[in-house]
């Protein structure tokens, strides 16, 4: 049976405990082609390509590869089917050779196991060859590049007879000129006939490559397109959509002097030339696609890993900054991006998770004074409308939202001057977000400097008195609170 | 940053002290050193002897290869064999495998590659002296194994067996224990770790005895690991039993030490007796002081020597009727326990 | 401590207000405890013996020199580490301390201060190695078990060190109040271990360290400073049983505390410290301990064979273990 489409979703969904990931995708992809998927993070693109290569089995819908309908359990049916993946993380066995990789788990033998090494540098050196990839099969892939990595990954694609070949931005960690070599090589797929879905934030390389884009936003699949049919600013319309009223709880507060400024904060390889302020009573938020640098500046300034060049300013003062400690003792808080592997002591009680950074205060002759933190803890608390039954409860049994009040409480206890989140109400539920928001207003009302990573447009818009803008390491701008849209920052986010 | 750096400097001024104090008491207690020196001396002493006396008749060589000479008991036994080899005038070679099998058996390689005459072994360990003896046969080189008895299959590929007979230590100990008793009592036997030639041997040895005497009773048999510690935790338990030993008998005498110390708290020591395998010079000490009644020496010397003389044999040719030969352990008691003050040179 | 009622603390309904004292909660926490009492009780019908004062004052005794050490490895352990040196620290603290303490040579002090600081030192080194380093504590410490040792048998020529100072025999041999100086001391310890990780800053951090490591350092901790001071005090707590077992067998050994270092472990693991990290109590330990030291002591008295010993205690670790496993599980 032929047809005109090698993949053809429709009605796909897919629910995790309190998200709708996919919700009832209808999704046509032409055979021979580049279709581009677009969509903010989160918007259900990934989710979406797990369930293509069968990591992830949907909830309903149907499935149809080459016309035919199919159910996937693992990705070695994909596989086996000709839906390769090459993932945004690479994988290799970094102490095997090239043809080692290209082969694993099908090794050619000799009969007793014995390994035909020959026989596979020689068939690992055709595939390569057919992509016009110029690497030894004989190399230890630990001694290879990124982006040469990725390309071993593709030819073991191809190797598996691959129709379907999924990227996930395959450029997010290759320099200019390999990106120039990977699209060379997309093109010679597809004069194969090889159907490539390309998954990629960045607005130039997929209007270069794609032939059809499709875009995603908070699970739902937004149109299909072709890519001659549209221009940048028709595709951020229909990525940003209609505004969704949502109410912040952002209320005026008095701004004062400079609290932090850093000047031409660089890390090599991770952003450069970085320059801002934030004043008392403002919250700056700072806005940008993972991996544009947010998170790296804010390590920077708190000392996580120092920054290569660039001074840190405090008060007007300069400063040196080498370690969290260091950051502490000048009066800063970081509540950080991941719960649970950089912030909460998941074993430890609520109370032990609270008074760690500000243990000292407690402390008489390396004594913690029980009642004294428990009273503090206990107003915390209640202050933070914190929902545990008691101050020894472990961790590990708070819901999201609480844990992160409680590490909320934690840097507030300290009494900082400065307050930095990182994404501050990810995968949080609705209530707790708004509590935290009313929350950041009421510090910036109090006079501390707060900083804010988001990628919730809405978040970053409806909180923020002033938004820097990051896009791959360097600021690309600055917007004023009322001169800021979504569209905009979408602009310069995406450039 | 400061504070680490003075701690780093106390440690490496410490570890440097405690190497310092290490290698101080190294010297002090000379006998420990002395085997390697003496060996390189009298191999190379005998260089020219050789040449004195060369001429009609070569000069016998012969090799050791010994298993560590960082250790007290048997640097008697190597001292013993050079006294030997000076007096009948041959040529020894004494090489240390740092008790290291592998080391051990190069060192075999090396001699059947020079050709020696015989070679004395004391294995590292007695489960892998196969390969070494396969070296040695290949080369038509007698091997004596001394000390450590090597397993039934090795026994056939070499010339002799000089040692003491694990079995008889414990047969002799059990047996003095008995006299003593008038045959008669409740036995508790303290075994070294579990699963030792010694340690089966040692308590064969005891049962076998036990079981010539109908009024001896075997009522308690466990591990103390060879340590006094342990020895005395058991020892202790076993009081609280409540069960009446008349003896104790211990594969060592660490673990009969530790015995006696619990006994001696309990205030039970003068109706038990202990006794033990070795002769240390700490067990002589208690033995002396009639706390620990009768221990088994297990003679160094006389190891060396035969040793070395059937060595020698072996170089020669000559043909021996019984290849296991037995260098008796001697039961230690009070009454002659001054003599062996003498042989540890006290 | 709970929450006073009045106070208006919402409750989430994922997490159920009154909750239930249920058999199984009880047994997370309570299980080892239960474990040793129930062995008492067997073991006291099984034997008439094993209830008698100078019984039960044996197995406390015979157990506090592990004991001890079991506490420094339990902080060692919460911070995901692991001290594979105890045995052979004990073995070199034994033999440099008897060598110093013959008698009319030098004073008391002398001997005390050079074990004491010998197992600062090798706790220091093992903490520098793995904190600064950053080589697995299993790596770095059986290095240390392999050198002490080593050091130890090239000190003493390989023979133990006797005549030693009654005085010092007095750590080993002597009483407080009836009371033998060991237990003195392992209750002392236990104490003193117990206040330091329940209710200091240096407690806390242990933890904290243990629980997130990235999360503690983010949190302000000298994570690096604090797993030597961690242990550094380990090594302190072995060099103390070390010096304490040298006097009680009257002898400096360069084999003793063989395997001390697995008891130490299986102590601390047995009373429900997580080699996962983060969890785990010095009573809990004291527990752990107990069990084997009560174990040992019933099973001796009882005239079980050695084997059949073995095999029990490693029973009992693995079930330990299993618990362990289940009870993270649940959370």
């Amino acid at each position: 049976m032929d047809t005109e489409y090698i993949l053809e979703l429709e009605g796909v969904t897919k629910e995790f405990p309190g998200v709708k990931a996919l919700d009832n995708i209808h999704l046509k992809v032409r055979k021979g082609t580049v279709h581009a998927l677009m969509g903010e993070n989160g918007a259900g693109k990934s989710t979406l390509m797990k369930i293509i290569f069968g990591i992830y089995t949907p909830d309903r819908g149907v499935i149809r590869f080459k016309g035919n309908p199919i159910k996937l359990h693992g990705s070695k049916d994909a596989i086996r089917l000709g839906i390769s993946m090459i993932h945004q993380e690479l994988s290799p066995v970094p102490h095997m050779t090239v043809a080692e990789n290209i082969f694993l788990g099908r090794e050619s033998t000799k009969g007793f196991g014995w390994i035909n090494r020959k026989k596979m540098d020689q068939e690992a050196g055709e595939w390569l060859q057919s992509l016009n990839i110029n690497i030894d099969p004989r190399t230890k892939m630990i001694d290879l590049s990124i982006a040469n990595m990725q390309m071993v990954e593709i030819a073991t694609a191809v190797s598996h007879h691959a129709d379907l070949l999924i990227m996930d931005e395959p450029t997010s960690a290759i320099t200019d000129k390999e990106v120039e070599r990977l699209f060379a090589i997309i093109d010679s797929l597809k004069k194969k006939g090889v159907t490539i879905i390309y998954i990629s934030h960045k607005m130039d390389e997929i209007f270069k490559i794609s032939d059809d884009i499709t875009v995603f936003r908070d699970g739902q699949c937004i149109g299909t397109k072709a890519a001659a049919d549209l221009t940048q600013d028709t595709l951020i319309q229909m990525m940003v959509g209609r505004e969704i009223k949502q109410v912040f709880h952002k209320e005026p507060a008095d701004i004062g002097e400079v609290a932090l400024s850093v000047r031409n904060l660089t890390r090599n390889g991770k952003f450069r030339d970085v320059s801002f302020e934030v004043r008392k009573g403002e919250i700056l938020g700072i806005a940008g696609l993972m991996g544009s640098g947010r998170t790296e500046i804010i390590e920077s300034i708190f000392g996580i890993v120092p920054a290569d060049a660039g001074e840190i300013y405090i008060k007007g003062r300069k400063v040196t900054i080498k370690s969290p400690q260091d950051a502490i003792r000048y009066k800063m808080g970081l509540l950080t991006e991941d719960r649970k592997i950089t912030g909460a002591f998941l074993p430890l009680s609520v109370k032990d998770n609270m008074i760690i950074s500000s243990i000292d205060d407690f402390t008489v002759k390396g004594y913690i004074k029980g009642k004294l933190a428990n009273d503090m803890c206990r107003a915390f608390v209640e202050r933070l409308n914190i929902k545990t039954p008691s101050l020894n409860q472990t961790m590990l049994n708070l819901s999201g939202g609480n844990q992160q009040k409680v590490l909320l409480g934690r840097w507030l206890m300290n009494n900082p001057d400065i307050l930095i989140l990182d994404e501050p109400t990810r995968g949080i539920d609705v209530g707790a977000k708004a509590e935290i928001h009313k929350l950041m207003s009421r510090l910036a009302q109090t006079g501390k400097a707060i900083i804010m990573i988001s990628s919730e447009l809405p978040e970053v818009l409806g909180m923020s008195d002033r938004i820097l803008v990051m896009h791959e390491g360097v600021p690309k701008g600055e917007l004023e609170r009322e001169k800021a849209s979504q569209e905009r920052l979408m602009e310069l986010a995406y450039s | 940053m400061r504070k680490n750096k003075v701690w780093a400097l106390v440690f490496i001024v410490t570890l440097i002290a405690a190497t310092m104090a290490g290698c101080g008491s190294d010297k002090k207690n000379a006998s420990s050193n002395e085997p390697s020196d003496s060996a390189k001396s009298s191999s190379s002493a005998s260089a020219p002897a050789d040449g004195k006396t060369g001429g009609e008749k070569k000069k016998l060589k012969i090799g050791a290869a010994m298993p560590i000479f960082d250790d007290k008991w048997l640097s008697y036994l190597y001292d013993s064999m050079k006294k030997a080899a000076s007096e009948n005038d041959v040529d020894l070679v004494m090489v240390d495998a740092k008790n290291d099998n592998n080391t051990q058996l190069t060192q075999m390689e090396t001699f059947v590659s020079e050709k020696v005459d015989a070679i004395l072994l004391v294995p590292v360990q007695t489960e892998a002296v196969d390969p070494m003896l396969e070296a040695a046969k290949a080369a038509n080189i007698p091997v004596v194994v001394v000390n450590r008895k090597p397993n039934e299959s090795a026994l056939k590929d070499i010339y002799a067996y000089v040692g003491s007979d694990s079995l008889v230590a414990g047969t002799i100990q059990m047996e003095k224990v008995a006299e003593l008793l008038g045959g008669k009592g409740n036995i508790g036997i303290m075994n070294g770790q579990l699963g030792q030639e010694a340690v089966v041997n040692r308590t064969q040895g005891n049962k076998n005895v036990i079981a010539k005497y109908p009024d001896l009773k075997l009522i308690r048999e466990a591990t103390a690991n060879w340590q006094r510690s342990e020895g005395m935790t058991l020892m202790e338990n076993w009081i609280q039993s409540g069960e009446k030993f008349d003896a104790i008998v211990a594969n060592n005498d660490e673990m009969a030490i530790g015995a006696i110390m619990a006994l001696e708290a309990a205030g039970k020591l003068d109706k038990t007796i202990v006794a033990g395998i070795d002769g240390t010079v700490d067990a002589l000490d208690y033995v002396k002081s009639g706390k620990l009644k009768v221990t088994a020496f297990q003679d160094p010397m006389g190891q060396g020597k035969v040793g070395l003389e059937t060595a020698i044999k072996a170089a020669r040719g000559e043909k021996i009727d019984n290849k296991m030969i037995d260098v008796p352990f001697e039961v230690i008691t009070p009454d002659n326990v001054d003599v062996y003050f003498k042989k540890w040179g006290k | 401590m709970s929450i006073n009622p009045n106070e208006s603390v919402a409750v989430s309904p994922s997490i159920p207000h009154h909750r239930k004292i249920t058999f199984s909660h009880l047994m997370n926490k309570y299980g080892m405890l239960f474990v040793l009492i129930a062995m008492v009780i067997l073991m006291s019908f099984l034997s008439d013996a094993f209830l008698a004062t100078q019984n039960l004052i044996n197995i406390v005794r015979q157990i506090s020199f592990v004991g001890i050490i079991a506490m420094g490895v339990t902080m060692v352990i919460i911070t995901t580490g692991i001290d594979l040196s105890s045995g052979s620290v004990v073995a070199l603290v034994s033999v440099v301390a008897a060598s110093l303490a013959h008698p009319g040579e030098y004073p008391l002090i002398i001997p005390i201060a050079a074990g004491l600081c010998i197992g600062i030192c090798t706790g220091f080194i093992n903490g520098f190695i793995t904190a600064k380093g950053k080589i697995p504590a299993f790596i770095a410490t059986l290095g240390m078990m392999t050198a002490a040792r080593g050091l130890a048998l090239l000190y003493s020529g390989g023979r133990p060190i006797g005549n030693l100072n009654e005085s010092f025999l007095v750590l080993g041999k002597g009483t407080i109040l009836g009371i033998p100086f060991p237990i003195v001391m392992f209750i002392l310890i236990g104490i003193i271990s117990h206040l330091l990780l329940s209710k200091t800053k240096f407690g806390k951090y242990t933890y904290a360290i243990g629980g997130n490591e990235q999360a503690a350092k983010i949190a302000g901790i000298n994570v690096d400073r604090y797993r030597i001071m961690i242990y550094a005090y380990a090594g302190l707590l072995t060099a103390i049983a070390g010096m304490m077992l040298t006097a009680r067998i009257s002898s400096g050994q360069p084999s003793l505390g063989l395997m001390y270092e697995l008891d130490a472990i299986a102590a601390a693991v047995i009373g429900g410290t997580s080699l996962n990290g983060g969890i785990g109590t010095i009573p809990g330990t004291i527990i752990g301990a107990l069990i084997i030291g009560v174990l040992n002591n019933g099973l001796d008295l009882l005239g079980v064979s050695s084997y059949w010993q073995q095999i029990l205690k490693g029973a009992i670790i693995a079930a330990a273990v299993l618990l362990d496993s289940r009870k993270n599980k649940r959370a």
